[in-house]
């Protein structure tokens, strides 16, 4: 890691973000989706959004990863300028993502799909590969299988194994329990922390709060497209506003 | 009595027309899975391909192996202009509005379809409307026997260099990483943005690749029919254009199938009625595919087809 100029001022705090998101606004037509979203992910740390349906959860994270053209704000990522890269910029930076709706290739293999995750990775794919296929064994299992025909536990490990394959500085999760049975959101969620001790930072979207705040440290909650709590994932865990809300009193 | 020699050879030339058709219609599949819009100037690349082989021919006497990489290099550079004409302009909207729109998708088709017209019109108007004549020295007429079977040279170059052009197009797509590229918009052009694919880059390198073997195609079946014209494109253009759709708009395979089944139909309905019904043929099949297997013969239910 180099250490001039403008990072070594940012490893002098004791903890190095990875991800600044400053006043971020998000226009889709008439309407602003995004009304300055400020967010932090430290370097290493699990963080999550919370919020309601339709308070622009998915919006801030397709603009993150390049999918939505920002209309106002900034995205600095490892102490660089990333605002408005193509997204396809954004993945050789080092900010991977599970998409919302998962967004796997489902004529393809599984085998395809994670090729396909780790294209920007110059070598050692396979090695990469062998490693996901030990992190998700039920991947292995269903390698020369078309993705389509996964079950939707198995499509979203999928997903995130996709993403994890370009081995990102940040990945960015949405949604990842959706839809799926408590167990193997469980699963799922174990997993995060193993993913961060790899060295990989998260950010995660989640309506499921309770999940997102067991395994998170910070967290952020978002109304109307904007940011209107944020703090440790334990303080607001233990907040009346986010128990009334979202953890069902 | 009907499996004669006679209908052996019509089959074998039907095979050929057919691949022909094949050639193009892998274009049509190719461009289509990318960008799920019809590409209406694709017989103009043909055609191209055509006139600008005879052009070289004319000027430079160069062995016919010579050429087929130059006809490749300008059905390329035709395909990627092309992309850059009438396709580019409409992929600036990227709201999600805009992607699902349908006069965004009709404004696309119109505007390859303005291309086609423009480009045909030019090339009447450069090189008037007449067929012109192939030196003899490059005609793929010359009869060559197989046993009992009389097969014209043309037909024997245009299955060998079909046979190279399938593989190579199998070896891109499932060998290499720019196919696996191609596979991936075709099948979720928002997943692969997810993992970083240039989108807009394989869109245009497949255009290129299709364009190749369009333009191939082209100067082929001059070499073989004697002459061209600024209208050979139009109809194998729609002959392609119903394989692809018969063979379900998105698989290579059934576009490949339902253009030799096309081919072999026509060539064996000229033994029964006069030649110009033959394209009732391809119509008929068409349209007992279509109330059939709406899906077409090959097709697996596209998302958004």
């Amino acid at each position: 890691m180099p250490l001039d100029g403008a990072q070594a001022s940012n490893t002098a705090v004791a903890t190095r973000r990875i991800l600044e998101v400053r006043d971020l606004t998000v226009r889709m037509g008439p309407q602003e989706i995004l009304r300055g979203v400020s967010l932090d992910v430290a370097e290493g740390a699990i963080v999550a959004v919370l919020g309601a349906n339709g308070v622009g959860k998915t919006t801030l994270m397709r603009a993150l990863s390049g999918i939505y053209r920002t209309s106002g704000g900034a995205t600095v990522f490892d102490g660089e300028d990333m605002t408005d890269s193509p997204s396809h910029e954004v993945v050789r930076r080092g900010l991977a993502q599970a998409p919302e709706g998962r967004q796997i290739f489902g004529t393809m293999t599984v085998r395809e799909n994670l090729l396909l995750g780790g294209r920007t990775l110059r070598h050692d794919r396979a090695a990469r590969m062998e490693r996901m296929l030990e992190l998700f064994p039920r991947l292995r299992e269903r390698l020369t299988q078309k993705a389509g025909s996964l079950s939707g536990g198995e499509q979203q490990m999928l997903c995130i194994a996709r993403a994890l394959m370009s081995k990102p500085r940040l990945l960015l999760l949405d949604e990842p329990s959706l839809g799926l049975a408590p167990m193997v959101v469980k699963q799922i969620f174990d997993l995060l922390v193993q993913i961060r001790s790899e060295g990989t930072s998260i950010l995660l979207v989640e309506q499921n709060a309770r999940a997102a705040l067991r395994v998170a440290d910070h967290a952020y909650v978002m109304e109307a497209g904007r940011v209107t709590l944020s703090g440790s994932a334990a303080d607001l865990a233990a907040d009346p506003r986010v128990r009334a809300a979202y953890l069902g009193g | 009595m009907v499996f004669d020699v006679f209908f052996l050879q019509q089959v074998i030339n039907g095979l050929s027309i057919g691949c022909v058709y094949a050639l193009m219609a892998i274009g049509f599949t190719l461009i289509f899975g990318v960008l799920n819009v019809v590409n209406f100037a694709h017989g103009e690349v043909y055609t191209i391909g055509a006139f600008v082989g005879l052009m070289v021919i004319t000027a430079l006497a160069p062995p016919l192996l010579a050429v087929v990489p130059l006809v490749l290099a300008v059905g390329a550079v035709s395909g990627v202009g092309l992309e850059r004409i009438a396709f580019r302009p409409f992929r600036r909207f990227t709201d999600e509005a805009s992607q699902k729109s349908r006069a965004m998708r009709e404004a696309t088709l119109l505007s390859s379809l303005a291309v086609s017209i423009v480009t045909r019109e030019i090339m009447m108007h450069i090189f008037g409307g007449d067929m012109q004549g192939i030196p003899s020295g490059y005609l793929l007429q010359q009869p060559v026997a197989i046993g009992p079977i009389m097969v014209a040279s043309g037909s024997l170059v245009i299955f060998a260099t079909s046979a190279v052009m399938l593989g190579a197009l199998q070896f891109l797509l499932y060998r290499t990483q720019t196919g696996l590229g191609i596979r991936a918009v075709s099948n979720n052009q928002l997943g692969a943005r997810y993992v970083g694919i240039n989108t807009d880059r394989t869109i245009v390198t497949t255009f290129a690749v299709g364009s190749m073997l369009g333009a191939t195609a082209g100067i082929l079946v001059g070499l073989y029919d004697g002459a061209i014209s600024p209208h050979m494109g139009f109809a194998p253009g729609v002959k392609a254009f119903v394989a692809m759709v018969m063979g379900g708009l998105s698989s290579i395979p059934g576009a490949v199938a339902c253009a030799l089944l096309l081919g072999v139909s026509e060539s064996i309905a000229t033994e029964f009625l006069s030649s110009g019904w033959k394209d009732l043929i391809t119509y008929s099949l068409l349209v007992i595919t279509l109330v059939f297997f709406p899906q077409g013969l090959f097709g697996h239910g596209r998302e958004r087809a």
